[in-house]
């Protein structure tokens, strides 16, 4: 009898575990939404130091969404005093350094303060999500997120959460093994309910400033209606990756028609670019790394190859090295 | 350029036999020429047809609003079967709307996204806003909004005048519009840095290259 009812009493807490654990399961995923979210929609603005490659630098994000038009804009506070000003789908690049102007059209879901990709259930087979503690960041409690790749084909991530208006208060991008690649801590932040125009104003007279206007390079297109034009893609992939996007675009700095693939495991993507025009050789070759960009440029049949992703060098080596013109596109 | 050269081109480009600075060109063009966009329509739709044998299959709601279009066009149903049987052994009489219609699709949505990729007005990828007209532009800049409509190959491709960081700026750029950077400014940081290296490189001189010989060896260069 008591042996029966001890036996019980573990089933009631093995049943309260399982509960618990599906529970936790769902609960990351719900704080990276939550975060998305606060990025997306709320009134912020704050200052933050973002540290890339050995470099630090400050900045001020002041983020404003008022009758569904979301303005931004992004101050460095160090030395150069460049302004990226977004209002709506227009970006507008203040180089007082440089006494240029840039103008370019963005599409409108690109924040300037970046967020991260809705993690979906392909996503869990390749990174583990974890809620891992909570802890204090100036002054405001937070949720501490730590996204692990599962292998080295991949970066992760850590992620505080502010409790109170979900907006993250640090992110890291780490590799495999945690080394931190790339940083951004909020000093201080505040959630305004009313931000006023004139805290979009350059702070700077463009007098005599070049104004010079990039015309949009490339927009996302169906893989479908490409696909009679396209001729490449990579044969063999990293585990989980997959192809999102299949354009055929016209780019600066290039001869010909650029096809543009873009393979995503559902976190990160990879670029892969292949020129029509045949070269004798591609003006870039091997690894670069561009902040946590790594790149990976190669010739295939003549034609120059660049492939570029937030991943490590591996990754885009590997993608570059298994691109081929498709057999059936062959002549 | 006559209509019928036109129609040679566009009808080339379809049955993908065009080289790719033509196809640039034409791209260039299309983007400016309403009448021209009609007429690549319909090339659109005939090279398609053509292309039927090799087994094209389509998204079916796009294919019967194109297939709706086409029926009421007979001059093009009539023209496309007659150029198809010019061209192609076998008959192409026969094929029922809804195949046509199809493989028109195909066609269509293919053209629209190159016409997507090409829809600048001027396309030299870097043009001068409106302030202020008296400032010191780059050489490049100028020479793209003064190109005539002839132009082969566009000055920014011969890549000997680009050093590596600056291709690959354009790249990561592009690709930034895929990814999620933790700050989106690295990315502009790196055309920013583009920018100022492109003009440096390019600001001597650059009038030269206008008569750019790369346009007819790459063309050679093309394994067709």
């Amino acid at each position: 009898m008591r042996l029966g009812r001890a036996s019980e009493r573990l089933t009631w807490i093995a049943l309260a575990l399982a509960v618990t654990a599906v529970a936790s399961a769902d609960e990351p995923q719900k704080w990276l939404e939550r975060m998305n979210q606060a990025l997306t929609t709320l009134n912020y603005d704050g200052v933050f130091l973002h540290s890339q490659g050995g470099r630090v630098e400050t900045l001020r994000i002041i983020h404003r969404v008022q009758g569904g038009v979301v303005t931004e804009r992004l101050v460095s506070l160090d030395g150069s005093g460049r302004e990226f000003i977004r209002s709506g789908t227009t970006l507008t690049c203040y180089l007082p350094d440089e006494r240029k102007v840039l103008v370019e059209q963005q599409p409108a879901q690109s924040l300037l303060l970046g967020s991260l990709p809705s993690f979906g259930p392909s996503a869990s087979q390749f990174y583990d999500i974890r809620a891992v503690r909570h802890t204090r960041l100036i002054g405001k409690k937070t949720q501490l997120i730590v996204v692990t790749p599962k292998d080295e084909y991949r970066y992760g991530y850590r992620l505080w959460i502010d409790q109170a208006t979900g907006m993250p208060l640090k992110t890291q991008l780490c590799d495999r093994r945690g080394n931190v690649i790339e940083q951004v801590v909020f000093a201080s932040i505040a959630t305004p309910d009313r931000i006023p125009d004139t805290a979009f104003q350059p702070d700077m007279a463009t007098d005599g400033f070049q104004w010079v206007r990039q015309l949009p390079m490339s927009t996302p297109a169906a893989t479908t209606a490409a696909s009679s034009v396209s001729r490449w893609s990579a044969l063999e992939l990293p585990p989980g990756f997959h192809m999102s996007v299949r354009a055929v675009q016209i780019m600066p700095g290039t001869t010909g028609l650029v096809e543009h693939l873009v393979y995503t495991d559902g976190i990160a993507s990879v670029s892969v670019f292949v020129e029509s025009h045949m070269h004798a050789d591609h003006t870039l070759s091997g690894s670069e790394q561009v902040g946590s960009t790594s790149t990976f440029a190669t010739m295939v049949d003549g034609h120059p190859v660049t492939v570029v992703g937030e991943v490590p060098a591996e990754t885009v080596r590997f993608i570059a090295n298994s691109v081929q013109e498709r057999p059936s596109a062959r002549h | 350029m006559n209509n019928e050269e036109l129609d040679s081109q566009l009808s080339a480009m379809f049955d993908d036999e065009l080289p790719a600075p033509q196809c640039e060109l034409l791209a260039r063009r299309l983007a400016r020429d309403d009448a021209l966009k009609a007429r690549w329509g319909r090339y659109a739709a005939i090279g398609a047809v053509v292309r039927t044998e090799r087994g094209l299959r389509l998204d079916g709601h796009l294919a019967s609003r194109v297939s709706t279009a086409i029926a009421s066009e007979p001059a093009l149903l009539a023209g496309s079967a007659a150029r198809a049987t010019g061209q192609r052994k076998g008959p192409l009489r026969g094929w029922s709307q809804p195949v046509a219609g199809a493989a028109v699709a195909a066609g269509v949505a293919a053209v629209a996204i190159l016409m997507l990729r090409a829809a600048s007005p001027d396309l030299p990828l870097i043009a001068q806003a409106a302030p202020p007209p008296a400032a010191p532009l780059a050489a490049p800049v100028a020479s793209a909004d003064a190109r005539p409509d002839s132009y082969v190959v566009p000055p920014q491709g011969e890549s000997s005048s680009f050093t590596p960081p600056v291709e690959l700026a354009d790249f990561v750029v592009a690709h930034s519009e895929f990814s999620m950077p933790l700050l989106r400014s690295s990315a502009l940081s790196a055309l920013v840095a583009a920018e100022s290296s492109s003009d440096s490189a390019d600001a001597p001189g650059d009038a030269g290259k206008s008569d750019d010989p790369n346009a007819g060896t790459s063309h050679a260069a093309r394994s067709r």
